[in-house]
């Protein structure tokens, strides 16, 4: 009924509270990464594969404590000659080992550890390439711009595995050129997402105030434009600490490894001359480790990204 | 839409010029080309005649272009390992690959239009839930390791499914005038060889496949479920039409379109997959030899393979985007 619009002064009074909070920026920011934090992980999948990630993480920080280095070179398989092609379960070696005497559990805590490498290195080298590619052609502009991002067409349409393989088989098997193989075959898309980042970001108002108050060009690089690059950057680093490990495994596998080493696509490829004698475990254990590496650190990514952009809400 | 099509074409040789001058560079990092044709005992003459051939004197630019020649005129250079022009082992070797591949194709296509379908119409439900963690488990899935938990359960174990492409006396009791085991299984007209292709076949396309599967999945639900809250679809169904009918008819053949492409990146993805399973189950294709040429150091090959492979990526990248503009006609094929 009309008569209970009415609001008298004092009513108005009592619904507002006049408190104002004021709040340090630290704080709102702290409480704002808070939240975010609770709607990432509130998802099942994506919380089970943080979970997982921090396990895997674990097990390749604290590797030395797991199990003993090998005097011989850490990321070696060691021998046990008294112990060869046992099956899982026996004294010793929890999960067997191989027919030359190498513990399979060694190989999975120290094969962590490399993966971990691996992953840092080739998403840290591509990241870094790929901010320089961008933001050079976003802020340039014009034909360099033009050339550049025809550059990064042709990285992001040749081929993923057979790329790499050919880098690494010309370069000669080794880790570090697996690692220099995947980072350059993974740059074209972080020079994109910065890019296009940059030609967003640079029409906002705030952009224009720090160029009219005299920010150098590299000020407002450094300040505006990539903080804000940097939530689609991540999501796309996690995912790709997922697949470098899955693709530089897959290139081990193929032989582009060192052999004797406890690294999980190695493994599995010197395990597979075991199916025939009926040893299973060789290679199972190992390929099951690059499988949950890889899954978790998608479930992961895309939990990032559907929690982050709203584009992608409800699919 | 044609001038469309005209600048995609144009554009093509760009792409696949920078692929091969990659390529090439690639090739000279390696070291000299003439590495696979010397053999112990050549004479000084034989080899400045190998290096004339491959216009060492000359500057790199000019290399790349003799090269380049070649490689247009059909001349890959030399397979140390199979011991053979490239383009003979090419020609020899597609059938496999290609056959493997295109069952691997059939069945990760219908497999992930029936999935992405069923998770779409039971959204958030169980189902829905297990065809989501298919799909992510299949782009988490080393492809070498599903090859061979598939072969240690099926063949080591079990012996259901056997290793390799054929059996030796069935593959040699007919003539095989295509290369494609089971059309030639076909013409011939014999159900033993049909068999026997078809159940060698099992195994390396389910393992091939499985990757697109997850992919195909995903978008199909996705983009199934952009349809459902379409107006058409609402008037379909105020109009009476049966639920079935509705999905089938009107939404699926809607949402298949963006699904093409996905499908057309994973035939690419699968194509690279060979390189792996034919390793791992002895298939006689193109994948196996580049995998065999990579760890002897036959850079022929390698670089035939990336070559071929680079340019298949991008021809099947630029048909998906030509076959969407003619399906979707709301699509304007312009300059981006």
């Amino acid at each position: 009924m009309w008569f209970h619009a009415v609001r008298t002064e004092e009513s108005v009074r009592a619904e507002q509270p006049a408190r104002v909070v004021r709040e340090s920026p630290a704080r709102v920011k702290a409480r704002r990464l808070l939240g975010t934090t609770k709607e990432v992980f509130s998802r099942g999948s994506t919380a089970v594969g943080a979970v997982v990630i921090v396990l895997l993480l674990g097990m390749a920080i604290f590797a030395p404590l797991i199990m003993p280095a090998n005097p011989r070179g850490a990321y070696q398989m060691p021998r046990d000659l008294s112990a060869v092609a046992v099956p899982p379960g026996t004294e010793g070696h929890l999960l067997g080992t191989t027919r030359m005497g190498g513990d399979v559990l060694y190989g999975i805590v120290w094969g962590a550890r490399l993966s971990l490498q691996l992953s840092i290195y080739v998403v840290a080298g591509a990241v870094i390439i790929g901010i320089i590619v961008g933001s050079t052609a976003g802020i340039v502009g014009g034909k360099v711009d033009a050339v550049l991002m025809r550059i990064v067409d042709v990285f992001l349409s040749i081929p993923t595995l057979v790329f790499p393989l050919a880098i690494a088989a010309v370069l000669g098997p080794s880790f570090a050129n697996i690692v220099v193989a995947l980072a350059v075959i993974m740059w074209a898309r972080y020079a994109r997402i910065v890019r296009s980042q940059i030609l967003q970001v640079r029409e906002e108002d705030y952009v224009d105030a720090a160029r009219a108050i005299g920010d150098s060009r590299f000020g407002i690089i450094r300040r505006d434009i990539l903080p804000n690059s940097f939530t689609p950057v991540a999501v796309q680093a996690t995912l790709d600490m997922g697949h470098a490990v899955l693709l530089g495994a897959t290139l081990a596998f193929i032989g582009l490894a060192v052999a004797g080493q406890a690294e999980w696509g190695t493994l599995v490829s010197e395990g597979q001359a075991d199916i025939i004698a009926g040893r299973w475990w060789t290679s199972t254990f190992p390929g099951l480790m690059v499988f949950l590496w890889a899954l978790s650190f998608n479930l992961v990514g895309d939990g990032l990204r559907d929690a982050l952009d709203p584009r992608t809400e409800g699919r | 839409m044609h001038r469309y099509i005209g600048r995609r074409l144009l554009g093509l040789p760009l792409v696949i010029i920078m692929v091969s001058v990659l390529v090439f560079a690639l090739t000279r990092i390696g070291g000299t080309p003439i590495g696979p044709y010397l053999e112990p005992g050549m004479t000084d003459e034989e080899i400045a005649a190998l290096e004339e051939r491959f216009n060492l004197d000359e500057p790199l630019p000019m290399q790349y272009l003799a090269w380049l020649g070649g490689v247009v005129q059909g001349d890959l250079g030399w397979s140390a390992v199979a011991a053979a022009p490239v383009v003979d082992v090419f020609r020899q070797r597609i059938p496999a690959s290609f056959e493997l591949g295109a069952f691997a194709a059939l069945w990760a296509v219908t497999l992930g239009v029936g999935l992405g379908t069923f998770a779409a119409r039971r959204r958030n439900r169980m189902g829905d839930q297990v065809a989501g963690v298919m799909a992510v488990g299949g782009a988490s899935m080393p492809t070498f390791w599903l090859g061979i938990v598939l072969l240690i359960i099926f063949w080591s174990y079990l012996g259901w499914f056997p290793h390799g492409r054929s059996s030796p006396e069935i593959w040699a009791g007919i003539p095989h005038p295509t290369g494609f085991y089971t059309i030639d299984a076909l013409l011939a007209g014999s159900l033993a060889a049909m068999k026997d292709a078809l159940w060698h076949l099992v195994l390396p396309a389910l393992t091939l496949g499985y990757a697109a599967v997850g992919i195909v999945t995903r978008m199909m639900r996705s983009s199934l479920l952009e349809e459902m809250g379409k107006d058409y679809v609402d008037a379909a169904r105020a109009r009476g039409l049966p639920e079935n009918l509705v999905v089938r008819r009107h939404a699926r053949r809607n949402a298949f379109i963006p699904t093409i492409t996905v499908i057309g990146l994973s035939i690419g993805i699968m194509f690279e997959g060979t390189v792996v399973v034919e390793t791992i189950f002895g298939w006689p294709g193109l994948g196996s030899w580049m995998a065999s040429s990579v760890l002897s150091g036959d850079q022929g090959t390698t670089l035939a393979f990336v070559i071929f492979t680079s340019v298949l990526f991008v021809t099947i990248n630029m048909a998906v985007d030509v076959i969407y503009g003619y399906l979707d006609r709301r699509v304007v094929l312009r300059k981006t």
